[in-house]
């Protein structure tokens, strides 16, 4: 039986495996965990998050979705129980939102170096003082735990995301984190294509266990000390499935795209030719407002970062393969690390390690402040010309 | 009366090679509660001494899985495995938490008592060796009056935690006390909470002799007065009904445990410290404590 908000379009290509819903980024979340057939979850509140947990507890209740869900005392818990169920061989999903991520930073390492295939959401909010809106600083801070991480744009990159994060999770034996901002996603109403059960499960096969996961007829031990040679060994080996994440992200896109009719990639230029004089570099959803804006301005060019950890330097490069020397980069950052410059523009930094591009760094829209078109086009109109490289602006100050 | 060895361990489900000191009440017990258990067992170990006792990667002392997991997570890792293990139709499976002090009464606690809150379905033991002994005598929650560690020099001043009385709040369906010098009563007790669903507590009296400061061959001696001095008294509670499983025949004065302790020893320098009389008392009054429960 269709629900009220259910809306069926008739017959357009990429609906034909689909349900069209009006749905909150947190919901959308929630749907994922359960088309993906995470059997495993873990649930402690907080705001923005906690729509996505509610949402599980309910599907359950109903009989909806088949899935075990303890409602955990702490975040540390709450990533230390899905450790030691994806330990056991389930595919297990939890989501969580600034401080629980922060609190859980030391069971993001185990998890990681346990090669644990959990996939998690992040509502992105700061951490103090007080403050519950769209900020990326409490993810951007795990970048070093040795997670994958995806930064989406609306709920339907949110559910598109989670699928292909199992997807590449499973394959690499790696944790994603998948993060949405908080309110301007999470709590956003928008239209989402829901796919199909049946293709889903075509996508993304059931979880095969192995001599990873623990068995109980042939035992063994885990995370016991490790000498430092195995433990160099250990690195070595994550270091090189790390290096196969984009080009994994990228093909776990093609196929979505080839099964759902939806593409995604690592990164996504937009109007990047060689005529373009400026490319703004952003995360999440001040994307769709930078699509917007630069429509009146045919010589900017977008670049939007999908993948983020491990940053796909490839992907960029390529993108930027036909633009002129003197086009110049601008990194919008919605995260203030503690350092001069924001995460994004050290990531692209980094990524340009080599070349002479001048590149700029824009702070904005931190603990939620908005960045409506107006901002987005002062950024546009930053004079780059009397400014040197790597110079910083508080594009609100 | 049958002799000891006779009875208690009947499927040795440890190998050889543990890396325990002399005189250690982890191997003791983890002889008993893996051959009681058996090799279906997961064990959840979180950082304490029998994390290095288990042996280095890839090695395993027990028969059975051991998951190493973080100093604070040993309840919420157990949780996460039980709760799969069940997914998989593996319910006949136990998981078994072998914890510290630290990592019961401390750092552990919070995990700890979500668990018992939710009722989950393992047994949580604790080798309670009353101080941080693998990083080298740090005062715990669990750390005893009177008591010298490397962060109390002079002695602990405040008394150790009542954690059992904690456990007791979360109204779990089985705890119990145990001692390595009560071989026969230690198994019953791992044999009970094993038949029993639901969160199960054990919480042993483990001898330690580089912290406790006394000779290896000590252990069971100094673990034995501890339940004949009533400072460390036996005793079970299944449903909320209690009961003490040992009545000493008669009344041992505590210093006789203290002072064969060097971790004491700064207590009977100078005459007899006002801590001895006090600890006295302390105990004198938990003994009456629990037997008004057990009248109950």
């Amino acid at each position: 039986m269709k629900t009220k908000e259910e809306i069926l379009i008739p017959n357009p290509r990429e609906l034909k495996n689909h349900t069209k819903k009006v749905l909150k980024g947190n919901t959308a979340a929630a749907i994922a965990a359960k088309i993906c057939r995470a059997t495993f979850v873990t649930a402690y509140p907080i705001t923005p998050q906690t729509s996505i947990i509610e949402e599980i507890a309910s599907m359950i209740a109903r009989g909806e979705y088949d899935a075990v869900s303890v409602n955990m005392e702490s975040e540390h818990s709450v990533f230390a129980a899905i450790k030691g169920a994806s330990l056991v061989g389930e595919r297990v999903f939890t989501a969580t939102s600034g401080q629980g991520l922060l609190y859980a930073h030391e069971v993001l390492h185990a998890i990681a170096h346990l090669r644990l295939p959990v996939v998690a959401c992040n509502v992105g909010r700061p951490s103090y003082p007080w403050n519950i809106w769209c900020d990326q600083s409490d993810s951007l801070a795990q970048r070093d735990t040795g997670w994958i991480q995806f930064y989406c744009e609306n709920s339907q990159e949110v559910l598109d995301t989670i699928i292909q994060a199992y997807f590449i999770a499973e394959k690499l034996h790696l944790p994603v984190l998948v993060v949405l901002d908080a309110f301007y996603v999470s709590h956003t109403n928008e239209n989402v294509f829901i796919p199909d059960q049946k293709s889903v499960d075509a996508y993304l096969p059931s979880k095969i266990n192995g001599q990873m996961d623990i068995d109980i007829y042939h035992p063994k031990a885990f995370g016991g000390l490790v000498a430092p040679d195995m433990y160099d060994k250990f690195n070595y080996l994550f270091w090189e499935d790390m290096n196969r994440v984009e080009a994994e992200t990228n093909l776990a896109g093609t196929k979505f795209e080839k099964d759902f009719g939806r593409k995604y990639s690592a990164v996504e230029s937009i109007n990047i030719h060689s005529d373009t004089k400026k490319i703004l570099v952003t995360l999440s959803s001040i994307t769709t407002t930078v699509r917007g804006v630069i429509k009146d301005h045919p010589e900017v060019g977008l670049l939007k970062i999908r993948l983020l950890k491990p940053f796909p330097r490839k992907s960029i490069l390529k993108a930027l393969n036909k633009v002129s020397e003197d086009c110049v980069l601008i990194t919008v950052d919605r995260n203030f690390m503690g350092d001069n410059e924001g995460a994004l523009l050290s990531e692209i930094k980094k990524a340009m390690y080599g070349q002479t591009r001048k590149i700029f760094g824009v702070y904005a829209g931190l603990g939620g402040r908005d960045v409506p078109p107006a901002t987005i086009q002062k950024i546009i109109e930053i004079d780059i010309n009397s400014r040197e490289s790597g110079e910083i602006v508080w594009i609100d100050r | 009366m049958k002799e000891e060895s006779k009875y208690l361990i009947e499927n040795e489900n440890v190998y050889c090679g543990a890396l325990s000191c002399r005189g250690c009440g982890w191997s003791l017990l983890a002889r008993h509660v893996s051959s009681v258990m058996g090799t279906k067992t997961v064990y959840v170990v979180p950082a304490c001494c029998f994390s290095i006792i288990a042996g280095p990667y890839p090695m395993n002392l027990l028969k059975g899985t051991v998951v190493h997991t973080l100093f604070a997570a040993a309840a919420a890792t157990a949780t996460g495995i039980r709760h799969s293990l069940n997914r998989q139709g593996k319910n006949d499976a136990p998981v078994v938490v072998l914890a510290g002090d630290g990592g019961t009464f401390d750092i552990g606690l919070q995990s700890l008592s979500g668990a018992a809150a939710r009722g989950e379905d393992f047994i949580f033991i604790c080798n309670n060796n009353g101080a941080y002994m693998n990083t080298g005598v740090q005062s715990s929650s669990a750390t005893p009056i009177g008591s010298i560690t490397t962060t109390n020099p002079d002695g602990k001043g405040t008394n150790a935690k009542d954690l059992m009385g904690i456990i007791a709040a979360h109204n779990i369906p089985y705890f119990a006390t145990a001692s390595l010098a009560f071989l026969d009563d230690l198994q019953q007790k791992i044999i009970k909470a094993k038949s029993i669903k639901g969160f199960r507590f054990i919480m042993i009296d483990s001898p330690c002799p580089p912290g406790h400061k006394y000779a290896p061959e000590l252990s069971i001696e100094i673990s034995r007065l501890a339940v004949e001095t009533n400072y460390f008294p036996l005793f079970e509670a299944e449903n909320g009904t209690y009961k003490i499983n040992y009545l000493p025949k008669k009344k041992v004065s505590v210093s006789e445990l203290l002072i064969r302790q060097g971790r004491f020893s700064h207590l009977f320098k100078n005459g007899t410290s006002k801590i001895i009389a006090d600890v006295q008392k302390q105990i004198d009054l938990a003994w009456k404590k629990l037997n008004d429960r057990v009248k109950i």
